[in-house]
């Protein structure tokens, strides 16, 4: 026994853990080396005082007591993990192993602990898992959609914007292969591009990015822009960055087409212009040539005071050449129109017509005029230029709204539709309809029948549509109001092709 | 042409086109006028003397290179020119011949015009006796009694117009059908006792109606 005793001391002595024994009260009996060495206390120091005067952090007296109550009551062995402070004032986190010692009554005398001072280790696992929560809250803050997979293509994560984005829930599609937010054409892409990802089996850090069509719970696409980046750990992981541009897209859109409205309005604005300075330039020589005619004709009418003929002949000639000037310009001016850098592509006309119409009809309820539109389904494309019909669409709307000024019924109507293998762009109004007297020359420079109109529109039109190989002319529309018809040839190398 | 042909007066004919300067001439001329001719503001200024201008009337174009025909004109009536003048500008510039009118015009002429719109013009100029410098000094009272009678809608109407505006912008901007303002200017033009619109305008000027 008394070998035994000492054997059992040299072997408290000897280990390299904390082995402590306390009485029934919690006074230390026997504290060894490497209590000593984890604590600062010696055993001088340490015996004979109480664990909970020096040793446990106040704030964990109430549950270690109850531990060790436990312990000495119900006898047996107890397992408990708390903290000893040392001399210094730091914290040891120490796993308890105690056990009851029993006295010859039976009674449990003595409390004996053996501890592993698992400080470091807690401390690693804390940093780990307050690196995870980190990780966890900034792939749930990101404002872009996080997505990691493995190399099976099952889905491993989902943030939080992902569940926003794809509108699943992450419940819903971890384990699910990520085939399910996207589109059949994307699909076969990301298996393509899975398979090179895969056999490149380098370990390289690789970061791709991609324009991708996303695809929702609710079965909308998206467009989307991925990148993507691996990371290894113990199995290659797959991070999907998924960016939902949609709103980009929709801003991009509406931008472009403010700046065509602008660019059309000044376009419209320029021929406005050119209008005015036209009008200057035509009226000096049409001055001219009305004052030679009728400085001719005021003489001829002097009976008592007759002009020479050759006075005459030189006036007249003077007049034609004038007239001549005039027509130079009007020349001139169709030229321009005609050999302007012509931009022709081929386009969707029903599309073409939709834009102009939107910016000829602005105004148009301001007058009390019903707009209607129809654009026949078997329209398609033409290989045209798009600003050049545009602006005789705008100039025929215009003209229609004008024409209905006085009109009871006021209802303008564009319409599309194939004839006879041309498209047909038609527009309908209820208006005073054509004046007889400038029927035949609707299409020429300076006929009009508006008192501010200069007449330049319609024949600026003719030259456009001319130019198309197409033809324009006007019907009436069922004895009140005109229909103006412009007809282009349908097509165009690339049918089919974009409008853009 | 033969020395039996009574002269209605001289007209100095400032405009820088050539053909222009012909072609009015041979119209002036045939209408039994004297013409003067000058190729800029800056040409007849520097001819001008009081023998040249006594008892003449000046047609010049608002439109040329050099000193404008506005210029020209603001110019005159510091100066106190002593003749009236009568100006030619595009057709349906009204801005423009309301701001002539301003400057001391007697009258306007929209190009292109015909003989008999632009003898109606020099008469107006040579019966009026009118020197630049004394053209809307003050209102007639006939003029203030014929202005207050029209309706407060009418002088709204007569302002749009003489600020230039078609009828058709009037209507916009007043609410009303084009039509509508097609009457009212009836109105106002048979009230006024305006023989037509460039009567009109020189009245609106002559009353300091401003746009």
């Amino acid at each position: 026994m008394d070998l035994g005793r000492s054997a059992a001391d040299s072997i408290i002595e000897a280990v390299a853990t904390p082995v402590v024994i306390l009485n029934r009260d919690g006074e230390i009996v026997c504290f060894n080396r490497a209590c000593e060495i984890m604590t600062g206390y010696s055993r001088e120091e340490a015996i004979g005082r109480s664990v909970w005067e020096f040793l446990i952090p106040e704030g964990e007296i109430p549950a270690v007591r109850e531990v060790f109550d436990r312990t000495r009551d119900a006898g047996g062995s107890t397992q408990f993990t708390n903290s000893w402070k040392s001399k210094s004032g730091e914290l040891r986190v120490i796993e308890w192993s105690n056990r009851a010692l029993e006295d010859s009554a039976g009674r449990a005398a003595y409390i004996l602990a053996a501890g592993v001072d698992v400080t470091a280790v807690r401390s690693n696992e804390r940093a780990l898992s307050e690196s995870r929560a980190l990780l966890s809250s900034i792939i749930n803050a990101s404002p872009t959609a996080i997505v990691t997979i493995d190399v099976a293509g099952s889905i491993l994560g989902f943030s939080r914007q992902a569940e926003e984005t794809f509108g699943y829930s992450q419940a819903e599609v971890i384990g699910k292969p990520v085939k399910i937010l996207m589109p059949p054409a994307e699909q076969l892409r990301h298996e393509g591009n899975m398979r090179r990802y895969i056999e490149s089996n380098e370990a390289r850090e690789f970061r791709i990015t991609r324009p991708v069509t996303g695809l929702r719970a609710n079965g909308q696409e998206f467009p989307a822009i991925l990148h993507v980046t691996e990371f290894r750990d113990d199995q290659r992981v797959f991070v999907g960055f998924v960016e939902d541009i949609t709103e980009q897209r929709a801003t991009e859109r509406r931008l472009a087409d403010t700046q065509f409205e602008l660019r059309h309005a000044s376009r419209v604005g320029a021929m406005g212009e050119m209008a005015t300075s036209i009008a200057h330039e035509l009226n000096q020589p049409l001055t001219a040539a009305a004052s030679f005619i009728e400085a001719v004709s005021l003489s001829l009418r002097k009976k008592d005071n007759p002009p020479r003929l050759e006075d005459a002949v030189v006036l007249l000639d003077e007049a034609v050449s004038e007239i001549r000037r005039a027509s130079k310009i009007i020349r001139q001016m169709r030229e321009f129109v005609r050999k302007r850098r012509s931009a022709k592509a081929v386009h969707k006309v029903n599309k073409v017509v939709e834009e102009a119409c939107a910016i000829a009809v602005i105004g148009a309820d301001e007058y009390g005029v019903d707009v209607e539109t129809r654009f026949g389904a078997d329209v398609g494309t033409a290989s045209i230029d798009r600003i050049q019909i545009q602006q005789v669409v705008i100039n025929l709307i215009r003209n229609a709204i004008d024409a209905m000024q006085e009109s009871e019924e006021k209802h303008l109507t564009i319409s599309t539709a194939m004839k006879d293998g041309m498209i047909e762009i038609r527009v309908a109004d209820t208006g005073v309809g054509i004046p007889t007297a400038i029927k035949s020359r609707l299409f020429e420079p300076f006929a009009t029948s508006k008192s501010d109109g200069m007449g330049v529109g319609l024949s600026i039109s003719k030259s456009i549509v001319d130019a198309h190989q197409g033809e324009i002319f006007a019907t009436e529309n069922n004895e009140k109001g005109s229909i103006f018809v412009v007809r282009l040839p349908a097509g165009g190398e690339g049918e089919g092709g974009a409008s853009q | 042409m033969k020395a039996a042909r009574v002269s209605k007066g001289k007209i100095l004919l400032v405009d820088d086109d050539p053909a222009v300067q012909r072609g009015l001439s041979a119209l002036l001329l045939a209408a039994n006028y004297d013409v003067e001719i000058f190729g800029s503001g800056d040409d007849f200024l520097a001819k001008r003397d009081n023998s040249l201008t006594a008892g003449a009337a000046m047609l010049v174009d608002v439109y040329m290179p050099g000193v404008q025909g506005l210029e020209l004109l603001e110019r005159l009536k510091k100066e106190g020119a002593g003749f009236p003048v009568v100006v030619m500008t595009a057709h349906g510039d009204v801005p423009m011949a309301v701001r002539a009118m301003r400057s001391g015009a007697v009258d306007f002429l929209e190009k292109p015009f015909t003989a008999s719109e632009m003898t109606a013009a020099l008469d107006r100029a040579f019966s009026s006796l009118q020197p630049v410098e004394e053209v809307a000094s003050h209102a007639s009272i006939k003029l203030q009694r014929d202005y207050a009678a029209l309706t407060p809608r009418e002088r709204e109407v007569l302002r749009e117009i003489v600020c230039g505006d078609t009828n058709k912008e009037i209507a916009r901007k007043l609410d009303v059908s084009p039509r509508t303002v097609e009457v009212h200017r009836h109105n106002i033009m048979s009230k006024m006792e305006a023989k037509n619109f460039a009567e009109l305008v020189r009245m609106a000027v002559v009353l300091e109606i401003r746009c």
